[in-house]
């Protein structure tokens, strides 16, 4: 009798007004019935050409920019773009301003996972509460932010040759306090999810794809990471003084979505162990150094990466002797992650497709810079 | 163990190796590609146990005035070593390059960007097409003469590229 019924493909726009493409985002889906036949992607609703902008500005002067790609981790931002600019220029960081650094990533990516885990929840169908919690804890983060660098979302806080100015007396027993109480969310989080089996039947063998895949479509971050391969920059190739710290590389072993959604909740639990350490390990001395207002550069070009929330966070600065970059290209990593996509949803269900996006975890700010 | 950069010489003595007659010339740390060569060679790195190229991390363009040059890193992650290629675009009015889609599927979005910022058409880029901007937007923005090229935004806060020159309405054509 099924057979009978006659259906013909049609296209639906999935956003870019829609709660689950978590910005201004539009994919073009055609489906026949519920199945997904083709993806494409429409983007550039937020494209403020932020590297043509760069190259107008002094190299100190861009770290805001830096701030408004991703804006969910802009303390990762900044760091990537500092670590480019020194690399480029060659100047040392203090000891003191690599392990305040360490910390305020590790913060910051505890943030946008928070973030990330939440609206995952919510696209999966597990409407508001559970994205509410993580809120709730990613507030007690921005608390944080607030208390050092007098921002919370964009923070403007690293500089190039360290940070802009040390941490307050409070700062330590806050984040000792904040820490604390986020070990007992995250496993009740998680027990809340793992146990939940329609959580399960949502994730589970959705947007699966092979080590191979993954690699050949350039992905970073917990994507690579939930299809089995242990790729981290901080450990494979470590900045800011990363190879101090003891911690792990979480893998999934089927590369769903809920391998990607349990890699970043494991992700925080080492988040918490790197900024234990290096709370106790704070070094003395400066937070900075001295670097002058006017930085030029000597001729050349630098590719500097870190390990920010969503992926290898690449800069690649060209200098031509002059007081702003020639070249300023950020290898943004939801905007290479979404190469996937249609890998993944193409065969699935529309339904399935909102939950490949949302384990995908993408920021429009950064998909469009 | 931080990441192995290789210098430009040891990656043109292994594409050289691979695929003989691929290298243009060397800096310290870039080797530049001649273009019709590319493909073949980016693909010997990536297969070769040796070089094990394997991930495509960045690929983006940049303009020197007279020339383009697309910049490939390409890294491993048995090996934990990175490299950069190059590969150097003459022609400005008609800036083209080879894709290395059918490589690395991740360079698809790239060279969007590319095309779509700079005006360097991949060739053999499966679905090339203005990825942020929209189709018709004048000039390439990226591109260090994007103020003065024909249609290109003027300086100014109150003119936007695209409606900027909207033809007079044709009124009082009768006297």
């Amino acid at each position: 009798m099924t057979d009978a019924i006659k259906t013909e493909p049609f296209v639906l726009n999935i956003g870019p007004q829609h709660p689950s493409t978590h910005g201004v985002f539009r994919i073009k889906v055609t489906v026949d019935g519920e199945k997904v036949l083709d993806a494409e992607m429409v983007m550039g609703y937020l494209h403020r050409s932020m590297e043509k902008l760069a190259e107008e500005r002094t190299y100190t002067q861009n770290i805001p920019f830096t701030d408004r790609t991703d804006y969910l981790s802009s303390m990762a931002n900044n760091l990537g773009y500092c670590l480019a600019v020194e690399k480029l220029a060659g100047i040392g960081v203090p000891a003191r301003g690599d392990a305040i650094r360490v910390i305020m990533a590790e913060l910051q990516r505890l943030a946008s996972h928070c973030m990330a885990v939440g609206a995952f929840t919510n696209d999966t169908g597990a409407w508001q509460t559970p994205v509410m919690w993580a809120f709730r804890e990613r507030e007690k983060i921005l608390d944080i932010f607030e208390m050092t660098c007098g921002a919370r979302l964009t923070c403007n806080y690293m500089r190039i040759g360290g940070v802009a100015f040390d941490l307050p007396a409070a700062f330590e027993p806050a984040v000792r306090k904040l820490l604390r109480e986020l070990v007992p969310f995250i496993d009740e989080m998680e027990g809340l999810l793992v146990g939940n089996e329609i959580f399960l039947a949502r994730t589970r063998g959705v947007g699966v794809l092979t080590p191979e895949q993954a690699t050949n479509a350039s992905l970073s971050g917990p994507l690579l990471r939930g299809s089995g391969i242990a790729w981290d920059l901080r450990k494979a190739d470590p900045y800011c003084g990363y190879e101090q710290y003891d911690f792990d590389i979480p893998i999934g072993y089927q590369g769903d979505s809920f391998d990607r959604f349990i890699v970043r909740i494991e992700e925080m639990r080492q988040s918490i162990k790197i900024i234990k350490q290096a709370l106790d390990g704070l070094p003395g001395g400066p937070h900075s150094t001295q670097v002058p207002l006017a930085l030029r550069p000597p001729q050349g070009e630098a590719y500097a990466r870190v390990e920010g929330s969503r992926g290898e966070l690449g800069y690649y600065l060209v200098s031509d002797d002059g007081p702003s970059p020639y070249r300023f290209h950020i290898r943004a990593p939801s905007f290479i992650n979404l190469s996937a996509l249609k890998e993944m949803t193409v065969g699935g269900t529309v339904a399935d497709a909102i939950v490949v996006l949302g384990s995908i975890d993408v920021v429009v700010g950064e998909i469009d810079r | 163990m931080p990441t192995r950069e290789w210098t430009g010489e040891e990656v043109a003595a292994a594409a050289e190796r691979l695929v003989p007659g691929s290298v243009a010339r060397t800096t310290a740390g870039a080797c530049y590609l001649k273009a019709e060569k590319l493909v073949e060679a980016i693909e010997a790195l990536r297969s070769s146990p040796d070089t094990d190229f394997v991930h495509l991390t960045n690929l983006c363009g940049v303009d020197y005035w007279d020339h383009f040059e697309v910049v490939y890193h390409l890294q491993s992650f048995v090996r934990n070593q990175i490299c950069c290629l190059k590969i150097e675009v003459w022609d400005r009015e008609k800036a083209v390059a080879p894709s290395v889609v059918p490589v690395f599927h991740g360079a698809w979005m790239q060279e969007c960007e590319a095309y779509d910022l700079l005006g360097i058409r991949f060739e053999g880029h499966p679905n090339l097409h203005r990825i942020f901007l929209w189709e018709g937007y004048p000039g390439w923005p990226l591109r260090k003469d994007f103020l003065s090229m024909p249609g290109g935004l003027q300086p100014g806060l109150n003119e936007f590229a695209g409606t900027a020159r909207r033809p007079e309405p044709a009124t009082r054509l009768v006297q």
